[in-house]
């Protein structure tokens, strides 16, 4: 296991960095016109600063999580939808996995493991089954497993990222019942799904656990310092800017958020080690949050060797693909992806 | 966050509909968008796919309601709303045969708007042909092969569908103008009438007879200087029979003694001939009615007739017509 290492006798590195970064920013990056005008109609619905946590429950049940049937995803028959309960962590309740299969595969399909957005503290794992997973799933021939793990704040750290692992466990140790190839399995997810993701990968290479194929991290939360130039540039502008982020990793981790003891597989921009993950692709806008952070870690994977692929859209505010997938560089973020996956999965033929 | 669905079209009932449509269209200007993201916003908005034919701008566009690039149909469908962007026959339309909704109408009408706007910054007021001389040559010349037309199309940017006019300039330039561009109110000039690019040689061949028709519109030279070929009617036949060499008739020659008599002879009687009215003729010349009434008379005797009267204006205004024509033959 990796974690950081503390040096008491260090000024706090978060609070000087802060100080520059307030100093040295510039004006916030300019949105992409088309991202600026869909902009002001999302931010009726998603204030940048997010949920108050007081309103949750009222957030959760909300329209703007949509929640596709069984109907929606089998898409006419070209995926065999099944719901399944598996074992969570030890000692903990039961997880389920929506599971997504190319029907009339006869041959082990490579997966798609994927873990839902929402800041830590909503969606299900079927909120973020978009249309575009499917078109990659359909167009791949992959076979999708979304797992629905507990949310914060009632269920704190390590409760969601273990559901998580304890769901990719599963699924490697009954991919020849799933009709999965084992070793071809990506972990994929956006927002806190893709810290969640990163922190998947970092657990199961830690642990000995199934060797992933890759790591498809969209604009991931991995952060919970929350004090980069660009969280600090981007504060009260965009989608789930500096305090909504604020809100979700304090749902997450409570008093502990910022201070010494994270551990990575709360916040992978902790990880001290980030050599030996599998081939990891990560993009997010110049214009959000975690710019700053998401380059970090692709820079920092690099830097120990590994492969990592980055794409920063420029002036794309968190989420603008889904959030506002008419627009040119919506359309552009997916064709990268697509391209990395397909690219990925052929190199082993 | 990510992963909520969130309504942008302008149909969704919880959307003021019609500040929706304003302000996207605001927020496209404002961040400098381009004109696919004009019509992508239409498409959007309205919930359907979006279409921006201009020809002479070389543009066509159609998005899906998913935001997806496409190539527009020929022509739209007559039941679909549309709109025209600015004034060189550009056509934004929305693909939407149910009943009409108030929406659409709105969405077209600031998509077009917003749309001129960006096309004007983007392409430049395309009203206007690139001048090129060599290119408007062959273009009006009847004997150019079909090959060098097409290539000078290409050079003048104008597509084989443009509707155009030529214009002869006193300053001797050809010019191939796009019938949706008015002409340059200032320059002296014949222009011929509109037509495909085809019939721009015989548009061409009125263009410098309706020239020769124009007058440099000061004291000594009064009349219009800019004539239309296919507003001159009977005009045309004289300005094709009489040209350089046709020796004065006795009329023309008598309108010259009286003109050189007087420096104000010219105006008044182009103004006579061209007038509703002696009284508004009078208000044309700034002088008084009575004193206008003084100088008929005189000019009368002068020429040898009476300009009081219709069928003596008309001598009048024929004799004017053929002064114009007798002094462009060393103008022009």
């Amino acid at each position: 296991m990796t974690t950081t290492a503390p040096d008491p006798t260090a000024p706090d590195p978060a609070a000087a960095l802060a100080a520059t970064a307030a100093t040295l920013v510039g004006p916030p990056p300019p949105f992409d016109p088309e991202l600026a005008a869909a902009l002001r109609i999302i931010n009726e619905v998603i204030p940048p600063g997010g949920f108050s946590l007081d309103a949750i429950d009222a957030v959760r049940q909300g329209a703007a999580l949509e929640n596709p049937s069984d109907e929606a995803l089998a898409r006419g028959g070209a995926f065999v939808i099944e719901e399944r309960a598996v074992p969570g962590p030890a000692g903990a309740p039961d997880i389920s996995l929506l599971i997504c299969r190319p029907a009339g595969t006869t041959t082990p399909t490579a997966a798609l493991y994927h873990i839902h957005g929402g800041g830590m503290i909503l969606g299900t794992n079927r909120t973020g089954l978009n249309e575009f997973l499917l078109d990659m799933a359909q167009e791949l021939t992959l076979t999708l497993v979304s797992v629905e793990y507990r949310l914060a704040p009632e269920t704190p750290h390590p409760g969601p990222v273990e559901d998580c692992y304890a769901g990719l466990m599963w699924t490697a140790e009954h991919a020849d019942e799933l009709g999965i190839d084992p070793e071809r399995i990506v972990v994929a997810g956006g927002s806190a799904g893709g810290g969640l993701a990163a922190a998947v990968a970092l657990m199961a290479r830690d642990r000995g656990g199934p060797a992933l194929y890759g790591q498809m991290l969209i604009c991931p939360m991995i952060d919970d310092r929350n004090d980069t130039p660009s969280s600090i540039q981007m504060a009260g502008l965009g989608v789930w800017d500096r305090a909504a982020n604020e809100s979700g990793w304090t749902a997450l981790l409570g008093d502990a958020r910022g201070t010494d003891g994270v551990s990575p597989y709360a916040a992978p921009a902790r990880a001290v080690d980030l050599s030996g993950l599998p081939p990891a692709f990560i993009d997010v806008g110049s214009a959000e949050t975690f710019r700053d952070e998401d380059v970090a870690y692709a820079t920092r994977i690099w830097q120990a060797g590994g492969r990592a692929e980055l794409h920063v859209w420029p002036g794309g505010f968190h989420g603008f693909d889904g959030l506002a997938p008419h627009t040119v560089i919506s359309q552009d973020a997916k064709v990268a992806r697509l391209a990395w996956l397909r690219r990925l999965l052929s190199q082993s033929g | 966050m990510k992963d909520l669905t969130i309504r942008l079209d302008a149909l969704d009932p919880q959307a003021g509909a019609a500040l929706r449509v304003i302000t996207y269209f605001d927020d496209l200007l404002a961040h400098n968008a381009g004109i696919q993201a004009i019509v992508r916003a239409a498409a959007v908005l309205s919930a359907g796919p979006a279409a921006l034919v201009d020809e002479a701008r070389q543009v066509r566009l159609r998005v899906d309601e998913a935001g997806r690039l496409g190539e527009p149909a020929a022509a739209p469908d007559p039941a679909w709303p549309s709109v025209p962007v600015g004034s060189g026959g550009g056509l934004l339309w929305l693909e939407q045969s149910g009943p009409p909704r108030p929406v659409d109408a709105m969405v077209l009408e600031r998509a077009a708007a917003a749309a001129a706007a960006v096309l004007d910054r983007t392409r430049g007021r395309r009203d206007s042909v690139p001048y090129d001389q060599a290119s408007t040559e062959i273009l009006l010349d009847p004997a150019s092969p079909r090959e060098a037309r097409t290539a000078a199309l290409r050079r003048l940017r104008l597509p084989e569908t443009a509707q155009v006019r030529a214009v002869a300039r006193a300053d001797g330039k050809a010019l191939v103008q796009l019938v949706s561009a008015a002409p340059d109110p200032s320059a002296r000039a014949g222009v011929g009438p509109a037509g495909g690019v085809a019939d721009l040689p015989a548009s061409w061949a009125a263009a410098r007879l309706a020239l020769r028709l124009t007058a440099e519109g000061t004291p000594d030279d009064p009349g219009p200087r800019i004539v239309h070929a296919d507003q001159s009617g009977a005009l045309m036949v004289l300005a094709a029979a009489v040209g350089p060499a046709t020796p004065p008739i006795a009329d023309v020659v008598a309108l010259e003694h009286a003109v050189r008599s007087a420096p104000w002879m010219a105006a008044t009687l182009d103004a006579v001939a061209t007038s509703a009215s002696v009284r508004s003729a009078a208000a044309a010349l700034r002088v008084h009615h009575s004193t206008l009434q003084e100088r008929i008379a005189h000019a009368g005797r002068l020429l040898g007739w009476s300009v009081d009267d219709p069928a003596g204006r008309l001598r009048l205004h024929l004799a004017l017509v053929l002064r114009r024509l007798h002094r462009a033959a060393s103008a022009m």
